[in-house]
């Protein structure tokens, strides 16, 4: 208590409830409640979700019999819903990835986030090369120029490049995210599509006189 | 995340100063308050300022004034804080502490319009004092004695007037007659009622004087009359037989003596000539100075320009008010005239000055005085006067000022030891680059060069009485160099000392007697020049020696010891003989304490890592008393005394101690504490210094013995207000040192480097930064460093200034004016004019001359740190100044590196803030950088206030729109934009492709560029609307933040809303996403707050200490700079938390606040521990350190220990 009189004392006995508080708490998983603006604790595992006021009563009510089987029951149900996810994402692996050797492995790891790791999964595969993706290339040839017709110039660089280099398989991947690289750079650079898939200027963005048109850039690249 | 924070320097500005005998008797000292700090300053004897005492007070400090109760000796401190309490503080001299008399509470804490404290006035006699706030409220407080003779304080009497703004108070001197105080008012509550404002218009200020009955002991309003609305401060003028009594009104462009049933006497300040007509001159600081036969003023006007004014009186009628230039020094907010005859100027921006007195200007020069003052129709007749070099005064000293610091930057550009801190400081004319080193100053007197390369050197005198030192002996590889001190230092051969063999020791033994030690032996000088000449057995030879003043020990090869003692006659004579089992790394022997024959310990160090302390008492000679096995062979050892103290002038309550220091080859310095009695080694502590073993040397520093420790960069260990301090020096690596006290230098060190001889003095105790200045041309307001090259590029501007082109032609022109009055009159112009043609008044001192307030200047420079070149500087033309900057890199643009600069051109505040246009200049780097050269400049329809690099584009804050921009031929292309921020764009910030963006008034916004669709989206903000003065990014989801109101507080995104939004692949939800209330739909959660009570300009993550871990440093406009240490145990954050609150609770701060209320002035404090409260431990009274250790499991050995630990993870 402070010598001189004055509030300071109630700060300190404030503070230190806080503390207590805090410690209280400490000890809870913070997944299973919600703080409310009010200050009060909803509890988030029973299914009443009961309000509590003070965290010495959230510590209770957790240790309680009634929460605890709550919480079994919600286990129990996260493990289900866990088995369900793993089992899906395992099928769709054998469908979409030709490696399975280390399937099981990444498994593991993607229990908690499967969409983002299989983004993250397919990108590692289209970057080191495992994918060769023969059956998407023409599906981006499509879309980088839509208007030109099909056959032709689909056949044609292939054939150009495959007189020049001989490998085509190699360089094909690479060509293929060069092309989207350069794509973003155009929607970055404010370049938009149209329905058809015809590239044009967004009207509030601002463009160099000498600027490449997309349009004749992205076809005579492919 | 916990934090620990510390100030690494404390507040460098003042906010105000006053001048009392607070030791009591006749020496008189400076209390000056630099914001939360409380300082005594004390001129010595050589005319430099020394700090006393300096108090961290936690609290606020308003206003300061001292008083002396009738017939007392000594001055009591009155101080005005935000604790809503005042405080009476005395000043004990045996302890050297500030200790507390009165504190009474009169009212809520905190600076508000209507609690007191903002002003403070003393009854000249002592008798009353007055606190009043800056609305409504005055209490005056009765000051007595009891029967005592103690002090006493009454309970508040109410002066208080509602519905009134008070603009200064002081006492007024009216004898033993009942106390008067004066103040300027403003009524304004008609103007309140009123709303066409014509009221508004027509308030007139007041002059109140308020009576303090003391029969009745009541405050009554005695008498008020109109004052001039200009009127801004009141000076006491003496009375009761030393004067007239009554006030100086210091009104705009006038000081009007009034007084009650006296007539005004006014006088016109005269004004320098090249002051626009549409400014008038403002009274800004003032000191009185009284003697016993006269008095005077000195007042300084808002330009710098000092006017003495004196007062023609006749009992008490005054019969004329003179005004005379006195001098031009930097605008100051306090001037103190002491009475040795020194004024001491804190500075309002820049460094502050003493200067002494030449004359108290009683030549002829420009005088206004109210005897010719003219009225005509256009008013008074202006007088004019062209400033002039000093006269008067002269400046003996200054104290480094960094207030304020604008930006602040911490990088190691020339890759020294530890990184460098540059911060951009002061204002205008006195605008400064600051590198600073953190490391003390040494002023370096002398280097000569010697014949060969030297190995060792020491300084002897030729009795133990004497007060220099006579002689330098320096040794080589095969010999030894003898060198007299005198008036000059040379070479003599007659001082008995063998030349012909490098020396190992040399010292003064016995009293009167030298001793020098060399491979083959000891030689004894008598002081009658007998020589005795001890020679090693057989071919051994002598490795190692300890001495002291009456005690020899040598160490032979193979490691044998010998022992020697000077007897009663004056003989060195063997005493004992001791075989160790190796060979010995060093030796040392402790001083012969007071009153004793020998010292009772000696140190010897072994190469099998191990220090033993031997005894050397005649009963158990060469006994081990303890042994101490350290982590590397020890190179050097030195014990070092510590005398009990009781406080003091310079030092804490603290018993006698005596420490074992050893280098040792690691490179770290180890210091254990030697039992006085049994001689054993307790409470180790180390510290890495350096690459290279640290040697030790005995210093003196300031009287007292300290420690100079030689590693790759020198050391110094000593005591500084009660606390061990260990700072680097910046100087070079030295080889081996003494200390040096001659006639010219009393307190030097002389220390050998390469083939060179040194002798400095260190300077500065207890700083722990040492700087250069760089001046500049104007504010600066931010910097960048060239990520190549290494220069700097800064942007400064200011407001209502010339252009230097314009300066130089106005300067031209006065001086051509000026030479043409000297042909015509000759008299006028005494001084020699062809001296100041040739150095113009420099800016630094002068001031630039006013310009209207809506003129910008402002300038972009280049500057290499390295040479302190500016390398390139433009300035800006039509009204345009800088106020962003930042290094872009476009991507596939062939141009490289270049600069981005934001500007606006013709901007005002007031009465609306408006603007002709904004600007974004692109710059590119021509000539290795050092060259600017401008590319092109695009128009915005915003003020830039924040520019940063983005994924190879450029980002700009512009008001409220954030908007991407790409290089184009003739200009920027805007590429997309968000218009979705409050107010305006201050800070931005990027990482990977989330950009947080500071806005003015409302926090952090958390933003993400999207690439695939051109578009940024803002996907989180802060909660609390935060007025933003500097931003850090600390990782991925946190960022530091400070706000205008002196807070720090970090912000992060919640764990797994930000994963949330990073896995989110098809960008829908981002897109749609919608928060309530126009806010953003994730809100980031506060951290961490705390209150540093300043505001900070500047934050930024580094680490000051090789190897160290990253710290968040910080810069204020106080000049003050900080940090804050994350701690990485739980078991510290529990130690420091409880030390925190044991010590909340045991020493409550000096001036009333409550540390914790402080602290959470305007946010709950949470989980910062604030180190500068627990750093106060040491100098608790020993019993309440006990207490407090002793809950906490420890001894306070222990906790200084602590304490010391974290310290050193910070610098």
């Amino acid at each position: 208590m402070s010598v001189y009189g004055g509030d300071s004392w109630a700060r300190e006995a404030q503070h230190r409830k806080r503390k207590v508080d805090d410690l209280m708490i400490e000890g809870v998983d913070s997944s299973i409640y919600k703080k409310l603006s009010s200050g009060n604790f909803a509890c988030l595992v029973c299914p009443t979700n009961p309000v509590l006021d003070s965290p010495t009563m959230l510590s209770t009510h957790v240790s309680g019999s009634r929460h605890q089987a709550a919480e079994l029951r919600r286990k129990n149900r996260d493990l289900a819903k866990q088995e369900e996810v793993k089992k899906r994402l395992a099928l769709s692996d054998c469908v979409t990835a030709k490696a399975p050797a280390n399937t099981a492995a990444k498994q593991l790891k993607s229990t908690s986030e499967p969409l983002i790791e299989q983004a993250r999964k397919a990108v590692l595969d289209v970057i080191s090369g495992k994918v060769a993706l023969p059956e998407v290339k023409p599906t981006a040839a499509n879309l980088g120029r839509p208007c030109v017709g099909d056959n032709g110039s689909n056949a044609e660089p292939v054939g150009v490049e495959a007189k020049l280099k001989g490998v085509v398989r190699e360089v094909q991947p690479l060509n293929y995210r060069l092309h989207q690289e350069r794509e973003l750079k155009f929607t970055a650079a404010g370049w938009k599509r149209d329905c058809h898939g015809r590239w044009f200027k967004d009207e509030n963005v601002e463009f160099d006189s000498d600027e490449e048109d997309p349009n004749i850039v992205l076809n005579e690249s492919t | 995340m916990y934090l620990y924070s510390l100030t690494l320097q404390q507040s460098t500005g003042i906010l105000c100063a006053i001048n009392g005998s607070f030791s009591g008797g006749k020496s008189q000292e400076i209390a000056v308050a630099r914001g939360k700090v409380l300082e005594l300053l004390r001129p010595d004897d050589n005319g430099k300022l020394q700090s006393l005492l300096s108090v961290e007070i936690f609290g606020a400090i308003r206003s300061l004034a001292q008083f002396r109760l009738t017939g007392a000796q000594k001055d009591y401190l009155v101080v005005g804080s935000d604790s809503g309490r005042i405080v009476i503080l005395e000043y004990n001299k045996e302890k050297n502490t500030l200790d507390k008399v009165h504190q009474e509470t009169f009212g809520k804490s905190g600076c508000r319009r209507i609690v007191p404290g903002q002003y403070l006035a003393i009854d000249p006699k002592g008798r009353a004092v007055m606190i009043g706030a800056c609305e409504k409220q005055k209490l005056v407080y009765v000051l007595n004695r009891d029967t005592a003779a103690r002090l006493t304080i009454s309970s508040p009497l109410e002066a208080h007037k509602s519905h009134t703004i008070v603009y200064s108070i002081c006492g007024v001197d009216c004898g033993f007659d009942n106390p008067i105080f004066a103040a300027i008012e403003l009524d304004y509550s008609e103007a309140d009622q009123d709303p066409t404002g014509q009221a508004a218009s027509e308030a007139q200020k007041h002059l109140t004087f308020y009576e303090l009955d003391l029969g009745l002991n009541h405050v009554s309003r005695k008498w008020s009359e109109q004052v001039d609305n200009g009127a801004n401060m009141l000076v006491t003028v003496p009375g009761g037989g030393d004067g007239p009594s009554g006030v100086l009104v210091c009104a705009e462009n006038f000081v009007i003596y009034k007084n009650q049933g006296h007539p005004d006497v006014r006088a016109v300040i005269p004004r320098r000539e090249d002051l626009p007509a549409e400014r008038g001159v403002l009274i800004v600081s003032a000191a009185m100075h009284k003697q016993k036969s006269m008095f005077f003023f000195l007042l300084q006007t808002e330009y710098g320009d000092i006017f003495k004014v004196t007062l023609d009186h006749d009992n008490d009628r005054v019969k004329e008010l003179k005004i005379k230039y006195f001098d031009t020094i930097p605008v100051s907010s306090s001037l103190c005239v002491l009475k040795s005859g020194f004024l001491f100027a804190a500075s309002e921006f820049g460094n502050h000055s003493l200067y002494q007195f030449q004359a108290i200007g009683d030549d002829p020069d420009v005088e206004a005085s109210s005897a010719t003052l003219m009225e005509t129709e256009e008013g008074f007749q202006p007088v004019f006067f062209q400033p002039r070099k000093l006269k008067n005064l002269v400046r003996i000293d200054q104290i480094e000022s960094l207030m304020p610091i604008m930006d602040m930057k911490v990088s190691n550009l020339f890759e020294e030891e530890t990184p460098q801190i540059f911060s951009l400081c002061g204002r205008g004319p006195r605008s400064s680059l600051r590198i600073l080193r953190p490391g003390l100053a040494i002023s370096e007197m002398a280097v000569s060069q010697l014949p060969g390369v030297p190995s060792a050197v020491w300084t002897v005198k030729k009795n133990a009485n004497d007060e220099f030192d006579a002689y330098i002996v320096v040794s080589f590889a095969n010999a030894t160099l003898v060198l007299s001190i005198g008036e000059t230092v040379e070479e003599v051969s007659d001082s008995g000392f063998l030349d012909t063999t490098p020396s190992l020791a040399v010292s003064l033994i016995g009293d009167d007697s030298l001793m020098q030690v060399h491979p083959g032996g000891i030689r004894h000088i008598r002081e009658d020049g007998r020589i005795n000449e001890w020679r090693t057995p057989g071919k051994r030879t002598i490795v190692k020696v300890g001495s002291n003043r009456n005690q020899v020990v040598i160490a032979l090869s193979g490691g044998e010891l010998i022992y020697f003692e000077v007897d009663m006659t004056g003989q060195l004579m063997e005493l004992a003989k001791h075989e160790m089992s190796g060979d010995i790394a060093c030796l040392d022997i402790a001083p012969v304490p007071e009153g004793r024959q020998r010292s009772r310990f000696l140190a010897v160090g072994s190469y099998d890592n191990t220090i033993r302390i031997l005894s050397l008492d005649p009963d158990d000679t060469m006994d081990i008393l303890s042994l101490q096995s350290v982590s590397s062979p020890p190179e050097s050892l030195l014990f070092l005394e510590v005398q009990a103290s009781l406080g003091g002038e310079d030092g804490a309550d603290h018993p006698a101690n005596l420490f074992l220091n050893a280098g040792l080859q690691n490179g770290v310095l180890y210091r254990t504490v030697v039992d006085m009695v049994t001689g054993t080694l307790s409470d180790a502590r180390s510290r890495f210094l350096g690459l290279r073993a640290p040697k030790l040397f005995s210093i003196v520093v300031r009287g007292r013995q300290a420690m100079l420790c030689l590693s790759s960069r020198p050391w110094l260990g000593y005591i500084h207000q009660g606390h061990f301090l260990l700072t680097p020096l910046s100087y070079e690596t030295l080889e081996y040192a003494a200390s040096f006290s001659s006639d010219q230098c009393a307190e030097g060190v002389v220390a050998v480097a390469g083939d060179a001889l040194r002798v400095f003095t260190i300077e500065r105790l207890g700083e722990s930064f040492n700087e250069t200045a760089i001046p500049l041309r104007y504010t600066p307001r931010k910097f960048v460093v060239h990520p190549k090259r290494k220069l700097l590029l800064m942007i400064e501007s200011d407001q209502g200034a010339f252009t230097a082109e314009e300066r130089e032609a106005a300067k031209k022109e006065s001086f051509e004016a000026a030479g043409m009055g000297e042909n015509g009159n000759a008299d006028q112009m005494e001084n020699g004019d062809d001296e100041e043609n040739n150095n113009p008044l420099t800016d630094e001192q002068y001031g630039y001359p006013k310009a209207e307030s809506g003129r910008w200047v402002s300038c972009i420079r280049v500057l290499d740190p390295r040479t302190t070149q500016t390398t390139c500087l433009l300035e800006l033309q039509d009204n345009e100044a800088a106020f962003s900057m930042c290094t872009v890199n476009f991507h596939d643009k062939e141009y490289g590196t270049l600069l981005a600069v934001g500007t606006a051109k013709g901007l005002q505040f007031w009465p609306k803030r408006s603007f002709e246009a904004g600007y974004i200049h692109i710059y590119r780097f021509k000539e290795d950088g050092k060259v600017l050269e401008l590319l092109h400049k695009t128009q915005v329809e915003g003020v830039p206030l924040a520019l940063a690099q983005f994924q190879g584009r450029l980002l700009a804050g512009i008001g409220p729109v954030l908007r991407l921009y790409d290089l184009g031929k003739r200009r920027l292309l805007r590429k997309c934009e968000n218009k979705l921020f409050p107010n305006s764009i201050t800070s931005i910030q990027t990482y990977r492709d989330r950009i947080y963006v500071g806005d003015m008034q409302e926090s952090f916004h958390y933003c993400k560029y999207r690439r695939d669709e051109n578009q940024l989206y803002i996907f989180a903000d802060d909660t609390v609307p935060r007025w933003l003065t500097a931003a850090q990014h600390v990782d991925f989801d946190t960022m530091a933040g400070a706000d205008k109101f002196g807070n720090v507080y970090f912000v992060r995104l919640p764990q797994d809303v930000s994963d949330e939004i990073e896995e989110d692949p098809t960008g829908g939800k981002i897109k749609w996403e919608q928060g309530k209330l126009n806010g953003a739909p994730n809100k980031v959660e506060e951290i961490v707050q705390f209150h540093v009570g300043d505001v900070v300009t500047c934050l930024q993550k580094a680490s000051l200490i090789p190897g160290g871990g990253e710290c968040l440093i910080y810069g204020t406009t106080m000049g003050s700079l900080g940090a804050f240490l994350p701690f990485t145990s739980r078991d510290d954050v529990d130690f420091f938390s409880h030390l925190e609150m044991h010590l909340r609770q045991e020493y409550p701060p000096l001036c009333g606040r409550d540390h914790m209320a402080y602290r959470s002035s305007y946010f709950p404090v949470k989980d910062v521990i604030d180190g500068d409260l627990c750093e106060q431990f040491p100098t608790l009274p020993m019993d309440m350190q006990r207490k407090i250790a002793d809950e906490l499991d420890r001894t306070p050995g222990e906790i200084m220990k602590k304490l010391e630990e974290i310290r050193n993870k910070i610098i």
